[in-house]
């Protein structure tokens, strides 16, 4: 997909809306990036959304700096030291931000060339703009966001919105809901939000979050990695390897329905009772040297010990190298455990379960029934085999007998927030009603414009 | 930059005993006079283990020290398990050759901009100071100002103003949530039930049969209730945070440091928990001896 000529030869009057729609999800692990328009009727899909890390990552092997979508061209990602511009889920550095973004969908010379094969090339100011971020920012980080987006930037009109709150327009992920049109939000909807910097569960009505049940887990995909590179630590220092110990989490880990019987059948035993590890839980993960073996695998636990030493030593395996096996039993379901019982690193805070309830006290009693039986779950974290039915049964033994419980994931949890904006952005209507023009922000000030963007009608 | 009163990060505040002596894991000092003073219990507090364990345990002061200490060592690993650059790296973006306006480019179009750009901020100066201008001026800008500017300008020192009723400071939740939470439930008819915006069938069924009962299916709240909450301002970062779980939950799981699984014997020297014999072996080899060297 090219760029986009104006379609008119004057320019786009500052209080009009552009014809296309750039939505971006700006998370702390990745940008979910893509184009939408309203005045186009083909139907979304999550093929015009790309993923994009957002990070800046310097490789001491090739000595390279890769920003942003350039990491998806280095071939040896060992010893990758990650800095990321968003901390927390607000963009504090805007400085790595900004050059993030221009590689990656701003259109500019020298990237030209790049910005033609995935189809992001965009101009600004003929491009609207939906921006997420997380929930309960400090007011001083929406002020510099704002500002960046509309004097650095130059978009032509704007709306920075919660991520969560974008939720509510994708289509539902329960079976029995009827479908809505673009445009339309979903009426109840508690959402939880299982991000790389914490996890987040907002109650929406109609498109707009609740803001006093608001809560905030400070457990992440982040949070899980670093536990993990700990566990891992014990027999083989991991501490500088970030994203292979990523893609250990997401290729081995999931979460345990019953974590005190799982925990019993890894444990080898003690001296006096040797016990047989079950190895259907244990496996060897053999690490990728980005050389023969690009990216990771792994296997049931061998537990002859000659076997693993000829394999070390190169023996009998395919490609005929050394392999490095780690074996891991039961990390896999004690880091994701973190997410239902923080109290086991010592962290003070109730457990994902604990939290919906504390959300839900927040809420009048008569919304209970309501927001339990539409709980939506997004986030990659989420994507854990066993997230959802556990969440769902732990609700289940905190909840009254009576009251309906649905848990469901999106069909895309990394991708549904986009969709969800790609959803409003394609409705005329809401986008109208939403956006913020230059125009309006130059007349009105920062304070209104940030007012406006909580939902505030009115002066 | 203004100081507003001391914030902890953590969601308690722990009193630290100030007549404590400094301690070190492995022995507890005990007072002689505990609650129990039986002489024929006391063997004379120089085998202080028994002593200690005989006396009834610790007092609840010493136990708070021990655990100040511990809690501070959990709460920064906790800190370092959340930090999002892994180790302290500086990597540059270098200026790519060819960029046409390069250095006018980069600082940024306006000052405001310039300025966002080259600020080195992290979160935590952020969070601080928005906490600080809470603490100051009430309530952070744009929200309700009313109240600050109707207050006398006070002359008393920050440090000596008593907390403001309505300060947004607060950490945990409740205290804000209590004005939004919606009056208490009134028995009314159930034809009021019209007044709510949102149908749910299968509520209209169980009013009827239940509309006598003590428990009766909790009403539906109005227009006016949900409009409130839904104009009601932002919580700040500190209030939407997770409360810690209710003080009857079962005490945290402590895990084996070597193998993972449940830490059942504790090490005497660093009181570390580790499983069996065999792990405990381990850890005394390669583990334990690192917190003294």
């Amino acid at each position: 997909m090219a760029r986009q000529k104006s379609l008119s030869t004057t320019a786009i009057s500052p209080n009009d809306l552009a014809s296309r729609t750039l939505i971006l999800d700006n998370g702390a692990h990745t940008i979910k990036a893509g184009f939408s328009s309203h005045l186009s009727s083909t139907p979304i899909s999550t093929t015009a959304c790309h993923v994009i890390p957002n990070c800046i990552a310097r490789s001491t092997r090739d000595r390279r700096t890769y920003i942003g979508p350039e990491l998806t061209t280095c071939a040896d990602f060992g010893d990758l030291a990650y800095r990321r511009p968003v901390e927390k889920g607000y963009v504090v550095n805007w400085e790595g931000e900004k050059a993030i973004w221009e590689r990656g969908f701003l259109a500019n010379a020298a990237n030209a060339a790049n910005n033609d094969e995935s189809g992001l090339g965009c101009d600004p100011a003929e491009t609207n703009l939906i921006l997420t971020e997380a929930p309960n920012a400090p007011i001083s980080l929406q002020r510099n966001a704002d500002e960046m987006v509309f004097e650095e930037f130059n978009f032509g009109a704007y709306y920075r919105t919660i991520a969560p709150a974008l939720n509510a327009y994708a289509p539902s992920p329960f079976p029995s809901t009827t479908a809505s049109p673009a445009g339309i939000p979903l009426e109840c909807m508690l959402l939880i939000d299982a991000g790389h910097s914490h996890t987040t569960i907002t109650p929406l009505y109609h498109g707009r979050p609740l803001h006093p049940a608001i809560r905030r887990l400070e457990i992440g995909g982040k949070t899980l990695t670093n536990r993990l590179k700990d566990l891992i630590s014990r027999t083989f220092d991991v501490h500088r390897e970030d994203h292979l110990v990523e893609e250990i989490k997401e290729d081995v880990c999931y979460v345990s329905p019953s974590f005190t019987r799982d925990l019993e059948r890894t444990w080898k035993g003690g001296r006096y009772d040797g016990r047989e590890v079950d190895s259907s839980v244990v496996v060897d993960y053999v690490l990728p040297d980005y050389e023969h073996i690009k990216r990771g695998f792994y296997r049931p636990h061998d537990t002859d010990v000659m076997n693993l030493r000829n394999r070390a030593l190169g023996i009998g395996t395919e490609t005929g190298r050394r392999e490095h096996v780690v074996t891991l039993g039961n990390e896999r379901f004690t880091v994701p455990e973190l997410l239902f019982t923080p109290s086991d690193i010592g962290m003070r805070q109730a457990g994902l379960c604990g939290t919906v309830l504390q959300s839900l006290d927040a809420l009048p009693e008569g919304l209970r029934q309501a927001y339990l039986a539409n709980v939506v779950v997004v986030g990659g974290t989420s994507l854990l085999p066993g997230f959802v039915e556990r969440l769902e049964s732990e609700l289940r033994a905190a909840v009254d007998e009576a009251t309906v419980i649905r848990v469901a994931r999106a069909e895309s949890p990394v991708k549904n927030v986009w969709m969800g904006g790609a959803r409003l952005a394609a409705d005329e209507a809401a986008l109208r009603a939403v956006m913020i023009t230059r125009q309006e922000w130059a007349e009105n000030g920062e304070g209104w414009v940030r007012r406006r963007f909580v939902g505030k009608k009115g002066r | 930059m203004a100081t507003g009163p001391l914030r902890f990060r953590t969601p308690h505040i722990e009193e630290l005993p100030i007549s404590q002596s400094r301690q070190s894991a492995g022995f507890a000092w005990v007072a002689v006079s505990t609650a129990q003073d039986d002489p024929a219990k006391n063997w004379g507090t120089t085998n202080r283990k028994r002593a200690r364990a005989s006396l009834g345990g610790q007092t609840e002061q010493q136990k708070e020290a021990l655990s100040a200490r511990v809690q501070r060592e959990t709460e920064r690993k906790i800190k370092e398990l959340n930090s999002d650059n892994s180790r302290d790296v500086v990597i540059d973006i270098a200026k790519k050759p060819g960029q046409s306006t390069g250095g006018a480019l980069k600082a940024g179009k306006t000052t405001g901009t310039k300025k966002i750009l080259a600020s080195g901020k992290t979160f935590a100066h952020y969070l601080d100071d928005e906490e600080a201008e809470i603490a100051r001026t009430g309530r952070r800008d744009g929200d309700a100002d009313a109240p600050a500017a109707a207050q006398r300008a006070s002359k008393t020192p920050l440090a000596r103003r008593k907390p403001r009723a309505d300060s947004s400071a607060s950490h945990s939740p409740a205290p804000l949530v209590a004005p939004m939470a919606p009056p208490p439930i009134p028995r009314l008819p159930t034809t009021d039930s019209s007044a709510a915006p949102i149908p749910l069938d299968g509520l209209d069924d169980d009013d009827d049969e239940e509309e006598d009962d003590e428990d009766r299916v909790p009403r539906m709240p109005t227009s006016v209730e949900m409009d409130a909450l839904l104009n009601a301002p932002p919580l700040t970062y500190n209030q939407a945070r997770s409360a810690p779980p209710p003080a009857g939950m079962p005490p945290p799981r402590r895990f084996c440091e070597t193998c993972g699984y449940w830490g059942r014997v504790r090490c005497l020297k660093c009181g570390a928990m580790t499983c069996s014999v065999l792990c405990k072996d381990e850890h005394d080899q390669s583990r334990c001896l690192k917190m003294y060297a």
